[in-house]
Formats: C-alpha cells, sequence, structure tokens
C-alpha cells in the first residue's frame, strides 16, 4: 500500500479488496469449483469481510455527529422494515450513501440488517444480508454524483440492487441448502423468489422516487449546516 | 445452576455457534437428527406446548424443503415412482429429508438463539470488537422505540389541527407522508444536538471503553469448558463418521472415538435443556417450602 502514491486509488484498494475482491471471489469458487465445502467458506467470508470494516472503522476517526446521524438513518430503516409489504431498507442505504459517502451507506445497510432481525428472527442468513445490504450502499456511494444528477439512473440502480439482493441470497439458500452450489437449484431458486425479487425492486423504485428528493434535501441540508 | 439466560453472553453465545456450527457443516444423520430433537426439545421445554401454528408452518416449510430435492436429483438406485419419465427414488427423498431437518433444526436453534441472546448481550460480545460500532448499535436501537413515540406525538398535533382526515386514502397517505417528513427533520436535529452534547462531555479524546452489567462468574467458566470439550470431542469424532446418500443411502456403524463424538454432541443439544428442567424443579421445589 505505501506504493501507491494516489490517495484515493490508496483509499479505494483498502475498500475493493475485502469487500468486493473477497467475496467475489468465493462466489466465483462456488460456481467454478465442485467442492462440498462451500458454505463454510462463502459463511467464513462474509463474516470475514464484516469483521474487516469493523476493524477499519474502528481505526478512523469519525465525528460524533456522523455516527449519530448513520444511527438516526439505521433506526428509520429498521423502523421502515414494520411497513407491510413493502421495504424501504435498501432505498434509504442509497440515499444516505450519496450524501454521506460510501463508508455510511454500507454502515446503515449492515447494521439495518443485523438490528431489524432482531424483530424479524436471527439465523445464518443475517451475515449474508448484513453484506448485500452493505454493499449495495457501499456502491451507491461511489456513484454518488451520477445517481444525484440523475433521477432515471436511481431508479434503474434501485431495481438493479432488489435484483442483485435477491439473487445474492437465493445463492445463500443454494448453499445452505446443497452444500455446494448447483446451477439448476439456483434457477428454481430465483424463479420461486420471483415475487420477492419484485417485491424489493418495486419498493426500491416506490421509495427512492418519492424520498430522494424530500430525505436528499434533508440530508444535504445536515452536511452543509453542520459539516457532516 | 441457573437456565441458560443467566449465563455469561460469552458463555452463551459460543455455545449457540458450537451447537449451531456443528449442525450446518455436518450431513450425517444422526448428528442431524440429535441437532433437530434437541433444538424442538429445547423450544418445548421453554415454551410448552403453545405455539402450534409456529410449529406447523415449520412443518410445512419441511415438507417443502423434503420435495425441492426432486427438482434436480434423481440420483439413487431405488426407484420409487416416476414423473414426466424421472424417477423419484428413496435416496433423493431421504437427502432432501435430512436437508430439510438441518434447516428447521437450525432454524429451531436460531428462535432459541433470538430470545435468549437478546441486543444488549450481542452488544458485550461484539462491544469489545469496536466500540464505535457497538456505539452506532445501541443508539440505532435506542432510537427505534423512542422514533415510534415521536411520531406518535406528530401525528397527534397534526390531528389536533385538523391536517388530514382518515375516511379518505389518498389524505390519509399524504398526512403520513407528512409526519414521515417532519419526523426525519426533527430525528437529523435531534441528532446534531446529541452529537454536540456528545462532543462537550469530551466523546472521541480517549479510547472508547464498553460497559457490560455481565460478570464472569465460576459456572460461566464450567459451561464454556463443558461446551468447548463436548464440541471437540464432536468434532474430533466426526473424522471417523462415515456416511452417504448417493447411489445408496448408508450409515456405517461408528467405531470407539465415532460413538463417542455423536454421543459428545447429543450431550450437547441436551445441555440447555437440562439446565432449564433443573431450573424448573428447583423453582417448583422451592415453592412446595413456602
Amino acid at each position: 500500500m505505501i506504493f501507491i502514491r494516489n490517495e484515493n486509488l490508496r483509499r479505494l484498494l483498502r475498500v475493493a479488496i475485502p469487500y468486493l475482491a473477497v467475496p467475489g471471489l468465493v462466489l466465483l469458487g462456488a460456481l467454478v469449483f465442485d467442492e462440498k465445502r462451500h458454505l463454510i467458506v462463502s459463511f467464513g467470508v462474509a463474516v470475514l469481510a464484516l469483521l474487516l470494516f469493523a476493524a477499519g472503522f474502528d481505526r478512523k476517526q469519525i465525528g460524533a455527529r456522523r455516527l449519530v446521524i448513520v444511527s438516526v438513518m439505521t433506526a428509520l430503516s429498521i423502523v421502515g422494515r414494520l411497513i407491510p409489504v413493502f421495504k424501504p431498507i435498501a432505498a434509504l442505504t442509497i440515499l444516505t450513501a450519496m450524501y454521506l459517502g460510501s463508508e455510511s451507506g454500507f454502515l446503515v445497510g449492515a447494521m439495518s440488517a443485523l438490528l431489524s432481525n432482531f424483530y424479524f428472527g436471527q439465523g445464518p442468513w443475517t451475515p449474508f444480508q448484513m453484506l448485500a445490504w452493505g454493499l449495495i450502499g457501499l456502491v451507491a456511494g461511489y456513484l454518488a454524483g451520477p445517481l444525484k444528477r440523475s433521477k432515471v439512473f436511481l431508479l434503474i440502480y434501485g431495481l438493479l440492487s432488489g435484483v442483485f439482493f435477491s439473487f445474492v441470497m437465493d445463492i445463500w439458500t443454494v448453499l445452505w441448502y446443497n452444500g455446494t452450489f448447483s446451477p439448476a437449484l439456483w434457477v428454481s431458486a430465483v424463479a420461486a423468489a420471483v415475487p420477492h425479487t419484485i417485491m424489493y425492486s418495486v419498493s426500491n423504485i416506490l421509495f427512492l422516487w418519492f424520498l430522494a428528493k424530500p430525505i436528499g434535501e434533508k440530508l444535504e441540508r445536515v452536511r452543509v449546516k453542520y459539516g457532516v | 445452576m441457573r437456565s441458560l439466560e443467566d449465563y455469561h453472553p460469552r458463555a452463551v453465545g459460543l455455545y449457540f455457534l458450537a451447537v449451531t456450527g456443528i449442525a450446518v457443516f455436518s450431513m450425517n444423520p444422526v448428528i442431524v437428527a440429535e441437532s433437530l430433537f434437541g433444538s424442538l426439545f429445547l423450544y418445548l421445554v421453554r415454551h410448552g406446548l403453545r405455539d402450534g401454528k409456529t410449529h406447523l408452518a415449520t412443518l410445512g416449510l419441511f415438507l417443502v424443503l423434503t420435495l425441492v430435492n426432486h427438482v434436480v436429483s434423481h440420483n439413487g438406485v431405488t426407484p420409487l415412482f416416476v414423473v414426466n419419465n424421472n424417477p423419484v427414488t428413496l435416496e433423493a427423498l431421504l437427502f432432501g429429508a435430512f436437508t430439510a431437518a438441518m434447516i428447521t433444526g437450525t432454524i429451531y436453534w436460531f428462535r432459541s438463539f433470538s430470545e435468549i441472546m437478546t441486543s444488549d448481550k450481542l452488544l458485550c460480545l461484539f462491544g469489545a470488537l469496536s466500540p464505535k460500532l457497538a456505539l452506532v448499535f445501541s443508539m440505532a436501537l435506542r432510537y427505534v422505540p423512542h422514533f415510534r413515540r415521536q411520531s406518535e406525538r406528530v401525528n397527534a398535533s397534526q390531528r389536533a389541527m385538523g391536517l388530514y382526515k382518515e375516511d379518505n386514502i389518498l389524505d390519509a397517505a399524504k398526512g403520513g407522508g407528512r409526519v414521515f417528513s417532519i419526523l426525519l427533520t426533527w430525528a437529523l436535529e435531534n441528532g446534531i444536538i446529541t452529537a454536540d452534547s456528545m462532543a462537550a462531555r469530551g466523546y472521541g479524546l480517549g479510547r472508547r471503553t464498553s460497559y457490560t452489567i455481565f460478570r464472569r462468574r465460576p459456572r460461566d467458566l464450567v459451561f464454556l469448558a463443558l461446551s468447548v470439550i463436548l464440541a471437540a470431542l464432536t468434532v474430533a469424532g466426526s473424522f471417523r463418521l462415515s456416511h452417504s446418500y448417493y447411489p445408496v443411502f448408508r450409515v456405517d456403524v461408528p467405531d470407539a472415538w465415532g460413538s463417542a463424538g455423536l454421543f459428545a454432541y447429543g450431550l450437547l443439544t441436551l445441555l440447555p435443556s437440562i439446565l432449564e428442567i433443573k431450573e424448573a424443579i428447583r423453582w417448583r421445589w422451592y415453592l412446595s417450602k413456602i
């Protein structure tokens, strides 16, 4: 890391390696290799990625204001998950990431998954939900500029993140059921989960459509007024 | 002895990690059966015969998961009947049933886990890892009821001002949106005040520590040691176990080490139930002396 002079690139790498490369590699490994231990590997890597994030987060100097705002957004998305049928977690995660940066986005997504599961039931799926929603926030943070400029792009991102979340959770379902990845089972899991996928995507689009402007203005105001 | 809830979070956390970890990653039929029995028994001991609906829903899940396997797997040598030119085999049925048992067992473990490992205990576990995340964790959890109360207040004052009526869906939705908007502005401002107050009291100056009310007692150590030893025995014994689902369903008779592992896992799964039963008996015994 010492040899990379560009600070932004260094920062990107420090984030990209643990959160993107490792899970990506494992998913690739699950698709390519034929082994019976995919479940252990994927579970271990999901937990490891979250732990790495936690360790990195703690060493940083983060102001109390940002910390509190992240908690506020997390609490809002937990309350929002109590809404029947439509779930605003991903939408709120994306909005937070757009205005407060990718790290805050990852945190809101992951923490909302962990904490709302106290109401909805913890399980071995918790780390995967944390990682999936966290990644949606992380990427939204990197795309903050274009997402703020174009509403169409924002809605498309919402649609895609709903599909992404559903597909990742389907991979987990197959791994849990079968111990190893099976394309045929995955296709049937994806097919069985179509109503959920539609529900995720529709609620993302719906909430982003209605909330993007008011919440964006409020977060922007807090950011400008208090320098979060 | 006390019931499982009264033990130190670290001991309880490690126990659940061991018992569910082994259940999820081992597909040995005996271990799967032990896990399902132990978790169901613990749930029944804690709840009695109520919650019939929950059990029925889980049974439904069990049946669906058992049958899903036939979609993809036609391995095995014992065909039962043929659907669409694809044989439904005994082996695939058994594999589906044991996978379903593994998953339902884990679901029951996590039901007990959610009840026993409440958020304060989880906070105690992870607070040591990252005090900052622990702070976000506890603040967010604290805000949930806080926001709910505040939104009721906003709602009441909106209604008092006659700003929306309930008989019209569109109007009610507009009103709900307004309440949410007010709540969000208030929450962010309130958060800034909280943060400034934290900064004024010296947040961020020193290393953050986290406080827990849980104390380590000798019994926690005994429970911890017992779980670790039983789990280690199970893992050691599991290398001597062999079984197969395809092409023929077969469970080999284990040698001494293997049997010890299976016995250890059985004991591990029954440990919390034993504690609960013991506590219940003791309670009744004390009551009878009054």
